[in-house]
């Protein structure tokens, strides 16, 4: 018997595709996130990032707009607590708020847990998750787990999945 | 084989004769040789009349050769495999292997078709008022252009009760069968049996064997009380060489009633959503059963102990489920322009040792052009058994059917936790199901199966069109995916 990697379930070995979450089971062609060949390369130090200390989580319910170029997808999205952004994980089955799936995230090194969008008290404020490829946020790569505040027109890279990103500046 | 060695012709025989003719054939042809020259040891041609007649009059050595002559002559079928793995290491477990069996007619060999016994049977209750009955009437005159003249065409309309429109014959005049079928009316209930034991009634009419005989089914609704009696009926006449078909317009029909309807001849079942597509399926089918090169076309699971097929699904030239359960697998006709393909889930038990594993793959077909009825053909799919097996990529194509089809398999899951009301594991399974087609780059059908995920999860069930769409989108995937490649 072999295990899936993506929801565990146990098939005879020899299968191709999980029977239960449709997940490919040759070793060889796994899918991690693609290690994408821009992530070498050493880009300009971004600004220092909020001082943890001085996020407040906010309760106000904000409305952003994703802009996709590249799948011209477009969407509004309520940021209430906190809006994920990733690829859906058929293993935990969790749906990010923002799934790149659809934009080929997996192909353009989108990680399944990649950022996260946050209302502060000092307004929207994004998180790289530690994403293997990355986060860059208006030409800055952000370094992980630290919180960066967000401006409506703001161009952010998950990956190599380019997102504008628009909301009222209150 | 050549004539000069084949025993039938030595004695210029059928390979069907009876041994009376045999007998008579071989008395009339040593006639033809004088007293002095009947010396089988020195004269070839009487020993070789004398060898034929001493073993085709005998049934036991005339079997043997008649199975050896089926193996040597040119086969009428060329049968091709391909497997996700051809060894497989020693194992404590079983082992699971894809295999994708291509039947096909011969090159040079597509001609001499039989003529088409066609029946549309047309449901005319009360729902199939309006644009359904109307798009089902000029898509029936419209056939009428796809037939020619040998081909035979009977129309029968059923509510309560059945009526034939068209009697059993040859298409005289196009005009007549649109005027016959214009007056057909909606109204009453649903009642499929009774269309269907008058089709049959109608194509009975006519010698079955001198046709390639087939029954168009086209409804919109659930038959009531009578299931058992559709199934049985189905079964039996696909016996006799009649296939069916069954197209369901419109989501109220019971999509598992002719799945089940049509698995015994190996037809195929389809789902019209627009009206408008109705010309299109019944153009498509009959373009397919105009050129069939062999009829009847079975599998007979004659595995070892060690082997267990799982699941069986038709590829080409149409995707469908293939039904298991019975005696021999039904693979229904075999169209002369495009193959056959089908996928076998095989599970192979624990291989201890180093060993060559023979998958026999027994086929049994009638080839009209041949003179062929029920004539077998083998094949055999070799694994070996090596303590180190050489790990190799299965084939792309291969891994691209099992895709899809696991794809069409996991929405078929869906709806059996939803019948078994495990709500809860259908939306997990549902979304599960989105996210794959998401990635297979389907984007229509993951909207509809992630609305219906939605729906699951708010009104705790699905949407009749959406658990069709889904069914028949998913199932149309695995027809997309391309087949064994020929040499050619």
């Amino acid at each position: 018997m072999i295990k899936c990697s993506d929801c565990g379930a146990s098939q005879p070995e020899g299968t191709l595709f999980c029977s239960e979450c449709g997940g490919f089971l040759l070793e060889s062609t796994k899918k991690t996130t693609t290690v994408l060949p821009f992530s070498q390369f050493a880009e300009r130090p971004p600004p220092p990032p909020l001082a943890g200390t001085e996020l407040e989580p906010s309760s106000e319910v904000r409305r952003l707009i994703f802009v996709i170029p590249a799948s011209r997808r477009r969407f509004t999205l309520e940021l209430d607590k906190e809006i994920r952004v990733g690829r859906a994980d058929p293993k935990s089955d969790v749906v990010p708020e923002l799934d790149l799936t659809q934009d080929n995230g997996l192909e353009k090194g989108v990680s399944r847990f990649h950022a996260t969008i946050m209302a502060s008290s000092r307004g929207i404020v994004l998180i790289d998750l530690g994403s293997t490829n990355g986060t860059v946020l208006n030409s800055y790569r952000l370094p992980a787990k630290q919180p960066y505040p967000l401006q409506s027109g703001d161009e952010v890279r998950f990956g190599d999945v380019l997102v504008h990103l628009f909301f009222n500046n209150t | 084989m050549t004539g000069e060695f084949n025993y039938y012709k030595i004695l210029g025989v059928d390979p069907q004769a009876t041994t009376d003719t045999i007998r008579q054939a071989f008395a009339e042809l040593r006639a033809g040789f004088p007293q002095e020259m009947r010396d089988a040891a020195v004269n070839p041609a009487y020993r070789r009349l004398l060898n034929a007649y001493e073993v085709l009059n005998n049934p036991e050595r005339r079997a043997t050769y008649d199975s050896l002559l089926v193996e040597t002559a040119l086969p009428a079928l060329s049968i091709d495999s391909l497997s996700s793995r051809d060894q497989i290491g020693l194992t404590e477990s079983v082992q699971r292997i894809y295999l994708l069996v291509d039947v096909r007619a011969p090159e040079q060999e597509v001609k001499a078709v039989l003529p088409l016994n066609l029946c549309l049977v047309i449901d005319r209750s009360t729902s199939m008022q309006g644009t359904r009955l109307s798009c089902v009437k000029s898509a029936v005159e419209l056939i009428a252009d796809r037939l020619t003249a040998e081909d035979i065409i009977s129309v029968v309309t059923f509510s309560d009760r059945a009526e034939v429109v068209l009697p059993a014959a040859h298409l005289d005049s196009k005009a007549h069968l649109a005027g016959q079928v214009r007056r057909i009316e909606a109204s009453g209930g649903t009642e499929i049996y009774q269309g269907l034991s008058a089709a049959v009634k109608e194509m009975r009419k006519l010698p079955l064997k001198e046709y390639t005989n087939h029954l168009i089914l086209l409804t919109d609704g659930h038959t009531y009380g009578d299931v058992d009696e559709c199934l049985q009926l189905a079964q039996q006449v696909s016996r006799q060489g009649i296939g069916f078909s069954a197209f369901g317009i419109g989501s109220e029909w019971n999509d598992e009633f002719l799945d089940r309807l049509v698995a015994s001849s190996g037809g195929q079942s389809g789902f019209i959503e627009s009206p408008t597509q109705i010309v299109d399926f019944l153009q498509q089918r009959i373009t397919g059963l105009g050129a069939i090169y062999a009829q009847n076309l079975r599998l007979l699971p004659d595995f070892p102990k060690s082997i267990r097929v799982q699941y069986g699904f038709k590829i080409v030239p149409f995707a469908q489920p293939l039904d298991l359960d019975n005696s021999t697998i039904q693979l229904g006709d075999l169209e002369g322009r495009s193959p056959l393909s089908f996928l076998l889930e095989v599970d192979i038990e624990q291989q201890p040792v180093e060993t060559r594993i023979n998958i026999p793959l027994l086929f049994t077909a009638d080839i009209p052009s041949q003179g062929m009825q029920e004539r077998t053909f083998r094949h055999h799919h070799r694994i070996y058994v090596l303590a180190d097996a050489a790990k190799v990529e299965p084939p792309p194509s291969l891994v691209k059917a099992v895709r899809m089809l696991n794809m069409y398999r996991m929405n078929e899951k869906v709806w059996e936790e939803v019948e078994a009301g495990r709500l809860d594991v259908a939306a997990t399974r549902m979304r599960r199901l989105t996210t794959r087609l998401l990635e297979a780059g389907e984007t229509q059908l993951a909207h509809e199966a992630q609305s219906e995920m939605g729906r699951l999860a708010q009104a705790g069930t699905m949407s009749l069109e959406g658990r069709k769409r889904l069914k028949y989108g998913t199932r149309a995937l695995v027809n997309q995916t391309i087949t064994l490649d020929h040499d050619d």
